[in-house]
């Protein structure tokens, strides 16, 4: 048996146990076992005989399959053929793949004969930069915008992204832009120049058969699902339907979902009642709810499974003050809440950091029941946690997705290496680089070793043999067995260049890896990260190469390797790439901005809440360029966004985002506060503010009513 | 508890519209402004998110301020700092645009570039100015010059660098943008060469910010006015969350503080200004102007008030910075006369009973000396002072005020050789410096792991708390010393087939530095595989492990993300770079304000027994029992006589033009439409120059409590004693006689 009974409340139970030909709308808070239900609902269709085959389980985002994923592939689990896992990105994809040929000609591609280049992120940014770059200076293009050039380019990328996900032409971006934002003949000016660029852009990509996001969800949903043969593949892989997390999708999404749920024989719709985060991403809750109609049975889940007393009480404390209906308090919540003001940023890091070691050492909690959140994480931030978590014997996991790959010494070593192999390129590096290199390249080598490599054998540009140390007192210090090993990566580097035959860069990476520093007596022989890094590196070289060896056809061919190594230096490739997440979190504390916690879906015993003053608690990202409420689905034509309209917004994305907090935190919750924030400023934000107003003046005697 | 005095109860009463109050030094406007604020914090009901604004003039008043005010409110528990914010005028703007970053064409990540980072953006832009210009310098140099390399290419390019950042500033005060500037001159019928010049350069320097989604101080004020003029909601929003005004060192705003803060407090608002006109002294760096709050004050639609009243100095030095208030109304120059340099109200001893009485006085102690000594005898013969007197007053405080940093070096030098304690307190404060050059060396090595002269720097470092004690001085010394003479560094650090430890330290004998050098060894081996790290977090790391004071850490914390700023501009600093650009600020050659000094306003009475060397700038706010003050020639405090000279004009530069005031005058006449003539603008900024030199001989002398020594140098041998100095001397060598003839007829 794949789902136990006893497990599950009688609305959960019903969500679960519906009947194969079923359509059930569930909602719920956070923390209510929704996602539970959903797991179970696959794991039950399956124990019917359902074929796997035709059960696609819909997601917003790919990290949040893993509790799926998880269950699938459990021991005791099912063994037959493959659920399909998508968003509306992947499966977009996949669709106009699969029918090219039948709808590029009529997408306006101009050359439907060939086949199309999707484009990753960070390649349509790179992209971007190519038809825009000349714009720029030609037409002086956003002249009054101080914006560094790849956010330039990402936010014209995100607005092309919000277009094809709400709904709306890309030609009309500029105008719902202006109309809502723009306060003088400057700003307008911005949004006409977005829109050119947009523009161009796609202008670009459709004459080179290249598909950004923006433009396959787009074909996707005009071309693909006019396609009868699509519409039939699809009714077939779609007759039961999962779909979490719906209000964290997008209206393109949910149409899509509307037309599924009209011809599909089962669903199961999971909607949690307060969220909506991505809503930078396009998500839409309002937008969701609609669906409810296409449901032949409504479930709600009420009660929170996580929360205690002080926590509800402090929960329905900051959500009044906020503006939710005040509920009568059954508890104190202050005594959900433990705080200490500092002046100085490091010192709340440290007193974090003691009251981990505290819980843990004391009172007995497991690492992996604390989260330590912030609004943002910079590299500082969770640097200085990790480590003053590390020097009282704690584990911490990280997770800030992304980091730029060339601050990683694996990728910086492959990196420098590249560089002296291909001399053409007239790029050597820096004599720091190469001993940096060396170090990380071969097992064993200090710095000292490789500086001293580096003085004697780093000359114009070039690696020298080890035989080149004429004193045998030199090569001493060096010793014999470094020598050797240095001498076989030089070796290799060597022929690489006498062949004169220059491989691709991934492949090149890739050979190095795997000839070389994999090798026992190399740096990477025993490091797992470095190979992981390694490989990202090889993947973000051959998206890099791919993406542009069929450009070749229609524009003049540049040196792949050498623009790959240009752009990552600039910033504009290999800036992010993804860690693996960590499924199994035992033992280790975690540092996450406090979103992706929340889409991790989980609950802890206990939550920091770092940095309290910062106002990065309440507001949305701000961006010159681009507006996701203007460009959403729920925006009214021709209404202007006010400066009432931007703090309603502040109150309900903190009010949402504490409800949410909180229901996912057991015991309590400590903040972490410093009058002068990392970068020397003090912050006032929105939650403190909060905080302050629930919690200063309540008089003691109203603590247990 | 604060117990006012009758002149301080007046201000105590504000509670609506506009006041303006001109203090007197020692008056205790920052005392009076704190309490004001804790009154109106617990009689006011603020309701959620209303907020008393206090606005002043550098960060370490605003930590000052907050202390005070939090110790008159009564905490009810939670955290501290709530109903009140203080600022100072950047950081409000940094607030204010920061709430509204879109408004002003920034995202939420904009950055702001600091004077470092501006000045090499603002040298670039010049250089490639110079480049497409070369026949450029032969217009301004002097005939004796032009044909020099030195002069065309150095010298010209420092100038322009000076005359550029005038320019820009008043440009962006004058919310003028390169674009506009370009509109004005194409319809300009004669020609502007300077205004020309430096329109091209501040549109250079504006796209090399643009390009960097950066913005620069003066543009972070510049936009927060922009965006309370473009944004009536927001406007109102702020006023309804900052409903009283408190502004301190108001005589210091300058046009755009003004406007912003009369924007914020709006007509039916609360705005109450303190300051001393007569302490205006950052008119030469910044736009600021004392005339706008001598005009507030004036208004007749503003409540004006005095606080004249001071118990910081002897009658005898009250009366001699009155004498120079006196003698400034009645300037020899009529120009300068006519700028009313200093101005009422007179100090005023505290009435009786004050719990700040005035120390006794000691008319003696008040000395003028009118001798021509030269540079080095003046520092020697204060040296020698200093130390007599700090011998015989060991609990007492005492400084040593210079017009300028380079003066302050060259003292602490000859206070260095006589062996006289001393602390300086002048470009950035010697903790700051301390920090910062602790990581610079630890930087230094894993630039360079190969140098052993560089290791015993790092072992230095990693000693530095036991320095005090001069038993552990004397080993760490020894130690390091041995270091350096390590022909392999590695064999200690990093050992392979030989270990230097093993080989030259006995188990036996030196068994405890030979444990010690091992965990110096482990601390080393982890900086060195720690060195490829992202420069932050290699610089946070090494700071965690060698600092333990918390105010050292936070600096070592903004020293990284100060890095990570450069390596983030200049994608190829490595860390050579790195090290070379703390060492920089190490060495005082580069401005950089540590949170320590931040927290800390320089606190004379910490340092009893040691004499402070301080420029009169960094001295504004702070008094001590004995005061010298040195170089008091016509070349630091000039008077606008023929024979004066002025930093602002250049030998080099032809008819002795004051390039930086012509090319503001050219702004001047562009923006407003009006002729310009040249060579009128740099007689004038001799007279602006000339007043605000008096002012800050005013803060010298006021500096004083008990006593005060005042002395000239001749320079590089061709100055003279200053017009003002000469004046107060021979008052008062009349008043000495007077009191003689008094005290011998009594």
């Amino acid at each position: 048996m794949l789902v136990p009974n006893s497990s599950f409340s009688a609305e959960q139970a019903a969500g679960v146990f519906a009947a194969a030909d079923e359509k059930v709308w569930l909602e719920g808070p956070a923390g209510s076992g929704k996602t539970s239900v959903g797991v179970a609902r696959v794991l039950r269709l399956l124990e019917f005989g359902v074929p796997a085959e035709s059960i696609l389980i819909f997601l917003p985002q790919r990290s949040l399959a893993q509790p799926y994923l998880e269950a699938l592939r459990a021991p005791s689990g099912y063994h037959g053929g493959q659920v399909a896992i998508h968003t509306l990105g992947s499966l977009s994809l996949r669709m106009v793949e699969t029918f090219w040929f039948l709808i590029a000609e009529e997408a306006g591609f101009k050359h439907p004969q060939d086949l199309p280049t999707f484009l990753s992120l960070e390649m349509a940014q790179y992209m971007m930069s190519r038809v825009i770059e000349p714009l720029l200076d030609q037409r002086d293009y956003f002249h009054s915008v101080r914006i560094e050039r790849a956010r330039l380019y990402s936010q014209i990328v995100d607005n092309m992204n919000k277009a094809a996900l709400v709904g709306f032409p890309i030609s009309e971006i500029g105008a719902r832009l202006k109309s809502a934002l723009a306060a003088g003949p400057e700003q307008a000016h911005i949004f006409d120049d977005a829109q050119a660029c947009a523009q161009a852009f796609r202008e670009h990509c459709l004459a080179r058969n290249l598909l950004d996001f923006s433009l396959y969800v787009e074909v996707f949903k005009q071309q693909i699902m006019g396609l009868p043969q699509a519409r039939a593949y699809l009714r077939s892989r779609c007759r039961h339907l999962i779909v979490d997390n719906v209000e964290e999708d997008n209206p393109a999404s949910h149409r899509f979902l509307a037309h599924l749920l009209e011809t599909c024989q089962s669903a199961l719709i999971i909607c949690d009642r307060d969220a909506g985060f991505r809503r930078f991403l396009g998500a839409d809750p309002q937008n969701a709810r609609r669906l409810r109609r296409f449901c032949d049975v409504s479930l709600e889940l009420k009660d929170s499974v996580v929360m205690g007393a002080e926590m509800q009480a402090l929960s329905n404390a900051l959500a009044a003050q906020l503006g939710a209906a005040a509920e009568a308090q059954q508890a104190d919540p202050r005594l959900a809440i433990i705080s200490e003001a500092h002046r100085y940023h490091p010192q709340m890091v440290d007193w974090v950091a003691d009251q981990v070691s505290r819980l843990i050492a004391e009172e007995g909690v497991a690492p992996e029941q604390i989260a330590l959140l912030a609004p943002f994480l910079s590299d500082a931030l969770r640097f200085g946690l990790a480590e003053a978590l590390d020097k009282r014997g704690i584990a911490a996991r990280s997770h800030r997705p992304s980091r730029a790959l060339r601050d990683e010494p694996a990728a910086r070593a492959l990196l420098a290496l590249a560089r002296i192999a291909h001399p053409h390129w007239r790029l050597a590096p820096p004599g720091m680089d190469i001993a940096f290199a060396l170090m990380t390249a071969i097992d064993g080598l200090d710095l000292v070793r490789a500086a001293l490599l580096t003085e004697m054998l780093y000359r114009g540009g070039k690696l020298h043999p080890f035989a080149d140390i004429q004193s045998a007192a030199m090569q001493d210090r060096i010793t014999f067995e470094l020598g050797q090993r240095y001498d076989a990566l030089y070796t290799w580097i060597q022929r690489y260049i006498d062949a004169k035959q220059t491989l691709a860069l991934d492949i090149f990476f890739r050979r190095l890896f795997g000839e070389v520093l994999s090798r026992v007596g190399f740096g990477f022989h025993r490091d797992v990260d470095a190979g992981n890094i390694s490989m990202n590196l090889v993947d973000s070289a051959r998206g890099f190469r791919w993406s542009l060896e069929f450009m070749s056809r229609y524009d003049e061919p540049v040196d792949l390797g050498l623009e790959y190594v240009k752009m990552v230096d600039r910033g504009l490739i290999a800036n992010f790439y993804l860690r693996d997440w960590l499924a199994d979190s035992d033992g280790a504390a975690l540092i996450a901005p406090a979103y992706t916690f929340l889409l991790s879906n989980r609950a802890v015993d206990y939550q920091f809440w770092l940095n309290i003053g910062s106002d990065g608690w309440s507001r949305r990202l701000y961006q010159p360029l681009t507006h996701p409420h203007v460009l959403s689905l729920q925006w009214p034509a021709g209404a202007v966004w006010t400066d009432d309209d931007e703090r309603e917004l502040d109150r309900r994305t903190l009010r949402s985002l504490l409800l949410a907090l909180t229901r996912r935190c057991r015991r309590a919750v400590y903040l972490g506060y410093s009058e002068l924030s990392e970068s020397g400023y003090e912050g006032r934000g929105l939650l403190l503010e909060t905080l302050q107003a629930a919690l200063r003046r309540l008089p003691r005697e109203e603590a247990h009513v | 508890m604060f117990k006012p005095r009758p002149k301080q109860a007046e201000v105590l009463k504000f509670r609506r519209g506009y006041m303006g109050v001109a203090a007197v030094p020692g008056s205790g406007k920052t005392a009076t402004l704190s309490y004001l604020a804790a009154r109106l914090l617990a009689e006011t009901e603020l309701s959620r998110g209303q907020e008393i604004l206090i606005v002043t003039l550098v960060n370490a008043a605003v930590a000052n301020f907050a202390r005070q005010i939090n110790s008159y409110v009564k905490d009810d528990g939670f955290l501290p700092g709530y109903g009140y914010r203080v600022r100072t005028l950047h950081s409000l703007a940094h607030d204010i645009v920061r709430q509204k970053p879109t408004a002003a064409g920034l995202d939420d990540n904009f950055t702001i570039v600091d004077d470092r980072e501006s000045g090499e953006l603002l040298a670039s832009a010049i250089d490639a100015w110079i480049r497409r210009n070369p026949e450029a310098p032969d217009s301004y140099l002097g005939s004796e010059y032009a044909r020099k390399g030195f002069y065309r290419t150095q010298k010209w390019s420092e100038i322009l660098l000076e005359t550029a950042r005038s320019f820009i500033g008043q440009a962006k005060d004058e919310l003028l943008t390169p674009a506009a500037l370009r509109r004005l001159l194409e319809r300009r019928a004669d020609e502007l060469p300077l205004a020309a010049i430096c329109a091209e350069i501040y549109a250079d320097y504006d796209r090399a910010l643009a390009y960097r989604g950066a913005v620069d101080f003066q543009d972070l004020i510049r936009l927060a006015l922009t965006i309370l003029q473009n944004e009536p909601d927001y406007l109102a929003q702020l006023r309804r969350k900052w409903v009283y005004i408190l502004e301190d060192e108001a005589q210091d705003s300058s046009r755009l503080q003004e406007s912003i803060l009369r924007l914020l407090s709006g007509d039916g608002g609360n705005w109450l200004r303190v300051g001393d006109p007569n302490q205006a002294i950052f008119e030469t760096f910044t736009t600021a102007d004392p005339k706008y709050l001598r005009d507030f004050i004036a208004d007749p639609a503003v409540d004006g008030r005095e606080l004249p009243n001071s118990g910081r100095s002897t009658h005898s030095i009250q009366k001699l910075a009155n004498q120079l208030i006196a003698w400034s109304l009645r300037h020899p120059q009529p120009a300068l006369r006519a700028r009313t340099p200093l101005t009422v109200p007179y100090i005023l001893p505290t009435p009786p009973g004050d719990p700040q009485p005035n120390p006794p006085d000691m008319p003696e102690a008040v000395q003028l000396l009118g001798e021509n000594y030269s540079a080095t005898k003046e520092a020697m013969l204060v040296s020698a002072s200093c130390q007599r007197w700090l011998s015989q007053n060991p609990d007492g405080t005492a400084a040593i005020l210079v017009a300028r940093n380079g003066r302050g070096s060259e003292i602490v030098k000859f206070l260095r050789q006589s062996g006289v304690p001393y602390v300086e307190n002048l470009n950035s404060t010697s903790t700051t410096r301390a920090v910062v050059g602790a990581l610079a060396r630890v930087l230094g090595y894993l630039a360079d792991p190969k140098s052993a002269g560089k290791l015993a720097e790092v072992y230095r470092v990693w000693r530095r708390d036991e320095r005090e004690d001069a038993e552990a001085a004397a080993e760490i010394k020894r130690v390091a010393d041995g270091l350096r003479r390590i022909k392999n560094v590695e064999d200690l650090v990093a050992p392979r087939l030989s270990d230097w430890l093993e080989e030259t330290l006995s188990a036996d004998d030196q068994a405890e530095l030979r444990a010690q050098l091992a965990r110096f060894r482990e601390q080393v081996g982890s900086w060195l595989r720690a060195a490829e790290m992202p420069i932050d977090q290699l610089t946070l790391s090494v700071g965690g492990d060698i600092f333990r004071a918390v105010s050292d850490i936070a600096t070592a914390h903004m020293v990284a993300l100060h890095l990570a700023r450069l390596a983030e501009a200049h994608p190829l600093m490595r860390l050579p770079d790195f090290a070379a650009e703390l060492f920089e600020i190490a060495e005082n050659k580069r401005r950089f304000s540590g949170l320590g000094d931040d927290e800390s306003q320089f606190d004379p009475d910490a340092h009893r027994g040691k004499v402070t060397v301080t420029t009169l700038h960094k001295a504004k706010g702070l008094e001590w029992d004995r005061v010298y003050l040195v170089s008091v020639n016509n070349y630091d405090f000039p008077s606008a006589d023929p024979d004066d000279s002025f930093i602002g004009e250049k030998w080099y530069i032809r008819d002795d033009l004051n390039l930086s005031a012509e090319a503001l005058a050219q702004l001047e006449a562009l923006r407003e439409g009006q002729d310009y003539r040249e060579g009128g603008a740099s007689l004038k900024a001799r007279i602006d120059y000339a007043a605000e030199r008096l002012r800050l001989l005013y803060v010298g002398i006021t500096r004083a409590r008990k006593a005060l020594t005042i002395t000239w140098n001749t320079g590089r041998g061709d100055a003279a004693e200053a017009t003002p100095l000469l004046a107060l001397r021979t008052f008062w060598e009349g008043e000495r006689e007077k009191g003689a003839v008094h005290e011998a007829q009594r």
